[in-house]
């Protein structure tokens, strides 16, 4: 039972180091590239710069990009206003077990959405694509209700399960397994393998760059998960780390450095989730089981 | 004790949730009560009534001779200035709550000051239904006042002076963002391009931390002619009827409210105290902002009692058990400065609006 | 649904092969491999199914309850029958909320895929030189939260003090009212909403791309093919399913935008803004109609769902 996972030489993109006639090509992707770049970072670079203003020289006129003082007054602010250290804990179990099992389920489904055929499968998209027609605060109150009869109240888990069905996610690895050819399939069903098998030891490793994609998402959404946690949870050693950056926004004003601060912190560990998954995906060569 | 922090965004839902779930705190500080669990509050009139605490009785939420909520402290709206600028344009202010100006007076001076210094706008204004009532009650008007059960159309005054106030946010003296948009008005005033910011006493700790580039002060709110400004609470204390912890529960919002230690919680807090008789050093050193608790405690004691009404009609309302709507002060205001309908129309929706859950 | 945002999700539309028949053995051999069609599948979605009961469909039940019936979020609930979904249909604010939702949905859509495809590939091209920097720079937006893009947004294109109108100024002209016209505002919440939701879009993407077999373009350079021929020839007809998911998913996110407006213009200037979300939340939620509130939700999700079958009927006719 083969697969091919690295394809042969000649079917590799070519490569092109070396040709001069790829230099209009390369100046011509890359500025197009940085120009965009430009334009994408500038908002981000100036709230990062921000954040390492003096909470004075915020709001001044005229307008500064670069800081006159730099400081880091926000961000130590920002460490002690709250229990910084164990709300991101917290928040990196929520985010890991979910995103776990949200691959896990997705892959099941988009698998099953994907390679089988059945009028019930159907409805069950239909279903799916259902979920993400209702507007959050609609949920909201019902929601509350069910993990409180179901008795996740207060706790981590009524964090979790409710988030691990996404349509997103299954739709994803549904249009990645549709575009595995059904010989592969067919080979490994006459091959004897029961079809659960198949699924895990053949289809899913095939699946990684989808699963590594679908983790930076998921692993994003719940780490920015603010109003969920903040009604579930009760008991503040288990508070996540957006209730806590929440909590420097007063109700009649807001202590911009402290904040500006605090959103930075919160940001660091998901660029680098991203960058280190990103950086597989990117070197992976999907393009699955395409042999001629 | 175990003190934790709620962020204020979704506190009241949080609340709400928690009732549901049976697993309400033992004491909070809420922003407002919830007709969900009103019920479960314990009464707290020993407290109230203690005549060692002398609590300003004009803020205390009772029913039935049962009190049910103690604030945590008073807050009033309020002016302030770009000291900077009016020096600037050598123009003179009243620093005396009892010699304070008209409205005319203050448009006039800002306006000199803007165009000598070459600043943007006379004055930033808080986007919001309480603070917009400081200025129709010192303009004369009553506001909006609850009549028997339900809110009944406001006197001529109100109608004028809410019609003035959309014809200044004109984008000279007023910018049209801060009340169409939610433009903020406190990043605005901190630009130091606006000449004067009417907000409250919240705002007195934050700029003395963050306010480095010009030097502003509380001013006397203007009085045209009625001495007004608009009452109201911070928190409202309250303790639960949590059955083990009920009693723990009183004797902490007891201590609370002792004077030697409310004094301290005041005192940290940036709080105007709700109760009187009290000397409270505040850890600013800036003399601005000590000078300006001095003038809001001023302002509050001359202030005509009307001052006290916005808070105490949703009060009276929520006791009764009516479900409270939000204010539509907020966006019928905003749908007249940005030309979308007449003041007429403006009032009778605020009136319908504030009428709707009744 | 705790879905946080929503986003493009990959094409139902169907282009799965049917599995093959089964080779006919012998009469057991047939009703195993049946079996095995329908038991697999079944456990497959198990997780999701039971999720999907628990929690859309419980919550949904009871919302869809509200909504005939006048509750307040606290006490009971009397019912009133169809009298809220009346009242909806004959509030003009409603349609004048829908209405800017669909002008918002229809440029945001648009300018979101070009956005994110076109990132997504620069980002997977072999000529672009400096790309793992280039990634984090497109991916930093989607991480900052709503509250933060406002304040960056009004920083940028304030109308009072912003970067844009600053410069305008220094240029001799006229400072922009960008928030006072509430075209210019809706048009600062689109460029807003896209420079956010690139980064979600293009890892969607870049997994596609990555996915189009490269004997293809070998073949079309041979035959002569340039970068855009191979582009419109190649690339967008192999990843069309994902572009119809992003698509839909897209549209759906836009139709329920709220966090965004409210912190760039808070609906604004006035009302001219509001979009349905919003109006659900001031008319249903904020003043304890929540009876009403949830009927508004419904008509929105029927919307939705017209939209979805619109879309996907369009998929399959494309695809035939």
């Amino acid at each position: 039972m083969t697969v091919a996972t690295r394809k042969p030489p000649e079917l590799r993109r070519p490569r092109t180091s070396g040709k001069t006639g790829d230099l209009p090509r390369k100046v011509f992707s890359s500025s197009i590239m940085w120009l965009l770049a430009v334009v994408y970072g500038f908002p981000a670079l100036w709230f990062v710069l921000s954040s390492l203003k003096p909470a004075g020289d915020l709001f001044t006129y005229p307008l500064t990009l670069l800081p006159k003082h730099f400081t880091f007054s926000g961000y130590t602010q920002a460490w002690s206003s709250f229990n910084f250290a164990q709300y991101f804990l917290n928040t990196l179990i929520v985010a890991t077990a979910a995103t776990l099992l949200t691959i896990l389920a997705s892959a099941a489904s988009g698998y099953a959405l994907a390679k089988y055929n059945s009028w019930w499968l159907k409805g069950f998209t239909i279903c799916i694509i259902a979920t993400t027609m209702l507007p959050g605060e609609t949920l909201l109150t019902p929601l509350f209700l069910v993990i409180r009869d179901l008795g996740l109240y207060n706790s981590l888990a009524g964090v979790v399960v409710p988030a691990v069905i996404t349509a997103t996610g299954t739709f994803m690895f549904r249009q990645f397994f549709v575009t595995v050819p059904n010989d592969l399939l067919e080979q490994a069903r006459i091959d004897g393998s029961s079809e659960l098998a198949i699924f895990l030891r053949i289809m899913l490793p095939l699946a990684r760059p989808i699963m590594l994609t679908l983790a930076i998402i998921s692993f994003q959404w719940r780490w920015n998960d603010y109003l969920w946690p903040l009604v579930i949870l009760n008991d503040p050693h288990q508070f996540t780390l957006q209730i806590g950056v929440a909590s420097i926004v007063g109700a009649q004003n807001v202590n911009w450095s402290v904040l500006l601060g605090a959103s930075v912190l919160s940001m660091i560990p998901l660029v680098a989730i991203y960058l280190i998954f990103q950086k597989y995906v990117m070197n992976a060569d999907i393009n699955a089981g395409l042999k001629d | 004790m175990e003190i934790v922090n709620i962020p204020n965004d979704g506190y009241q839902d949080k609340l709400k949730q928690a009732a549901q779930a049976n697993s309400l705190p033992d004491t909070a500080s809420v922003p407002s009560l919830d007709n969900l669990w009103v019920n479960q509050l314990q009464d707290l009139s020993s407290i109230a009534n203690a005549p060692a605490n002398n609590i300003n009785k004009n803020l205390i939420t009772a029913k039935d001779n049962k009190v049910l909520a103690i604030p945590s402290d008073v807050t009033a709206a309020g002016l302030f200035i770009n000291k900077s600028l009016f020096d600037k344009a050598k123009v003179s202010y009243p620093t005396d709550p009892s010699q304070t100006w008209t409205w005319d007076q203050f448009l006039a001076a800002t306006d000199k000051v803007r165009t000598a210094t070459k600043s943007k706008y006379d004055l930033v204004y808080d986007n919001s239904p309480a603070r917009i009532r400081a200025w129709v009650y010192t303009r004369g008007g009553k506001g909006f006042q609850l009549s028997g059960d339900k809110f009944a159309a406001p006197d001529a005054t109100t109608v004028q002076a809410l019609s003035d106030f959309a014809k200044i946010n004109n984008d000279v003296i007023m910018p049209k963002s801060v009340w169409t948009s939610g433009a903020d008005p406190n990043a605005l005033f901190k630009s130091g391009q606006v000449v004067a910011y009417y907000s409250g006493v919240w705002q007195v700790a934050d700029f003395a931390d963050s306010i480095t580039n010009f030097e502003w002060v509380s001013a006397p709110t203007p009085a045209q002619p009625v001495h007004a400004t608009d009452i109201n609470l911070g928190g409202k204390v309250v303790a639960f009827n949590n059955s083990k912890t009920a009693a723990a529960a009183k004797q902490w919002v007891d201590f609370l409210y002792q004077p030697a230690n409310y004094t301290k919680l005041a005192s940290a807090n940036g709080y105007l105290p709700i109760e009187s008789g009290l000397t409270l050093t505040y850890p600013f050193t800036k003399k601005a902002a000590l000078d300006s608790f001095a003038l809001y405690n001023k302002e509050i004691s001359l202030a005509d009692p009307l001052s006290y009404s916005g808070q105490a009609n949703q009060t009276k309302l929520l006791l009764d058990g009516k479900a409270t709507s939000e204010d539509p002060t907020k966006v019928e205001m905003a749908k007249l400065i940005n030309g979308q309908q007449d003041v007429q129309k403006t009032v009778d929706n605020i009136v319908s609006g504030l009428n709707a859950g009744l | 649904m705790v879905d946080s945002d929503q986003r493009p999700r990959p094409s139902p539309g169907d282009s799965a092969d049917r599995p093959p028949e089964p080779i006919r053995r012998g009469p057991f051999t047939r009703v195993r491999r049946r079996n095995s069609y329908v038991l697999t599948p079944l456990l497959l979605i198990s997780a999701n199914l039971i999720l999907f009961a628990l929690f859309f469909i419980w919550p949904a039940a009871i919302g869809l309850y509200y909504s005939f019936t006048s509750y307040t979020g606290v006490g009971s609930a009397p019912p009133v029958g169809l009298q809220n979904y009346q009242n909806l249909f004959h509030d003009a604010d409603f349609y004048a909320a829908l209405l800017r939702t669909f002008v918002y949905a229809a440029c945001v859509v648009p300018t979101t895929f070009v956005a994110s495809l076109g990132v997504a590939y620069l980002l997977i091209s072999p000529y672009a030189k400096g790309k793992p920097l280039a990634r984090t720079i497109f991916f930093v937006p989607w991480l900052i939260s709503p509250i933060i893009a406002g304040v960056i947004w009004r920083w940028i294109f304030g109308e009072n003090f912003g970067l844009v109108n600053f410069i305008i100024i220094k240029l001799g002209g006229d400072a922009v009212p960008w928030q006072s016209n509430a075209n210019l505002s809706l048009i600062i919440v689109i460029i807003a909403a896209t420079w956010g939701n690139t980064a979600f879009n293009m890892l969607i993407f870049t997994a596609a791309l990555k996915n189009v077999p490269t004997a293809y373009y070998e073949a079309a350079e041979l035959d002569g093919a340039n970068a855009w021929q191979k582009f419109r020839r190649i690339t967008l007809p192999a990843i069309a399913p994902t572009s119809f998911i992003v698509i839909l998913l897209t549209t759906l996110g836009a139709m329920k935008e709220y966090p965004l407006f409210r912190a760039i213009n808070d609906g604004g200037p006035g009302t001219e803004n509001n979009l349905i979300v919003q109006y659900i939340y001031k008319t249903g939620f904020r003043n304890a109609h929540i009876g009403y509130a949830s009927a508004a939700s419904f008509v929105l999700m029927f919307i939705l769902m017209i939209i979805a079958g619109i879309q996907l009927m369009i998929n399959r006719r494309r695809e035939s």
